[in-house]
């Protein structure tokens, strides 16, 4: 049983890794983004894998309360992005 | 039963890792913007909601909150993906390699 949690807890970790590099990479996209699509695309992406690692440090830290952290952020990205596809598609917001 | 638990929430994470992987790849690799929205739709669809399986089943506690935050990302990823493809199409940026382009005709010119 000792190893199981052992093993859990690396993987959460390479995979917690992982995420951050996959983040740093999408941040460098939106930094060379071609055009404005590309950086919004890269920004959802950056809040999406945000989310990933919010999920997982409610594994590693074994608290729920990142859970509640990442459903805030979920909510919100959404909205922030709908918005900002508005205001780039129309050139105003409301 | 704690075992078979476990088993399954590493199985769920390193799955959700891959489809992380493969959707950021995607995103850089794929030639124009609609194709990288497709490849990002991997990532916040597939990627988080099987980080999220493995998160209900990692904390017994946490289930309920992450059955609710699989929801909403099922229901909000298609529906920002779709925001921002119109938001493309409608400042007209352009397909590349595209057979037949249906949307042509569709999509007002910015006169």
């Amino acid at each position: 049983m000792k190893t199981l949690e052992i093993i859990f807890t690396d993987i959460l970790y390479v995979s917690l890794l992982i995420h951050i590099v996959l983040m740093s990479v999408a941040f460098y996209r939106v930094w060379r983004g071609e055009n404005v699509i590309d950086r919004l695309l890269g920004l959802d992406l950056l809040s999406t894998l945000t989310l990933a690692v919010l999920v997982l440090l409610s594994l590693i830290n074994q608290r729920i309360i990142y859970l509640d952290i990442a459903l805030g952020l979920a909510a919100l990205g959404f909205v922030g992005m709908i918005a900002l596809a508005k205001y780039v598609a129309d050139e105003q917001m409301f | 039963m704690n075992l078979f638990l476990q088993v399954i929430a590493i199985l769920a994470v390193v799955v959700g890792t891959l489809f992380s992987v493969v959707g950021v790849v995607g995103f850089i690799r794929l030639p124009d913007v609609y194709t990288r929205l497709h490849a990002t739709g991997k990532v916040g669809v597939f990627g988080v909601v099987f980080l999220l399986v493995a998160a209900a089943f990692g904390e017994p506690l946490g289930w309920g909150r992450g059955l609710f935050l699989i929801l909403l990302l099922v229901i909000t990823g298609p529906a920002t993906a779709h925001a921002i493809g119109s938001a493309a199409n409608r400042i007209g940026l352009p397909r590349k390699g595209a057979e037949r382009d249906d949307l042509v005709y569709t999509s007002k010119s910015k006169s």
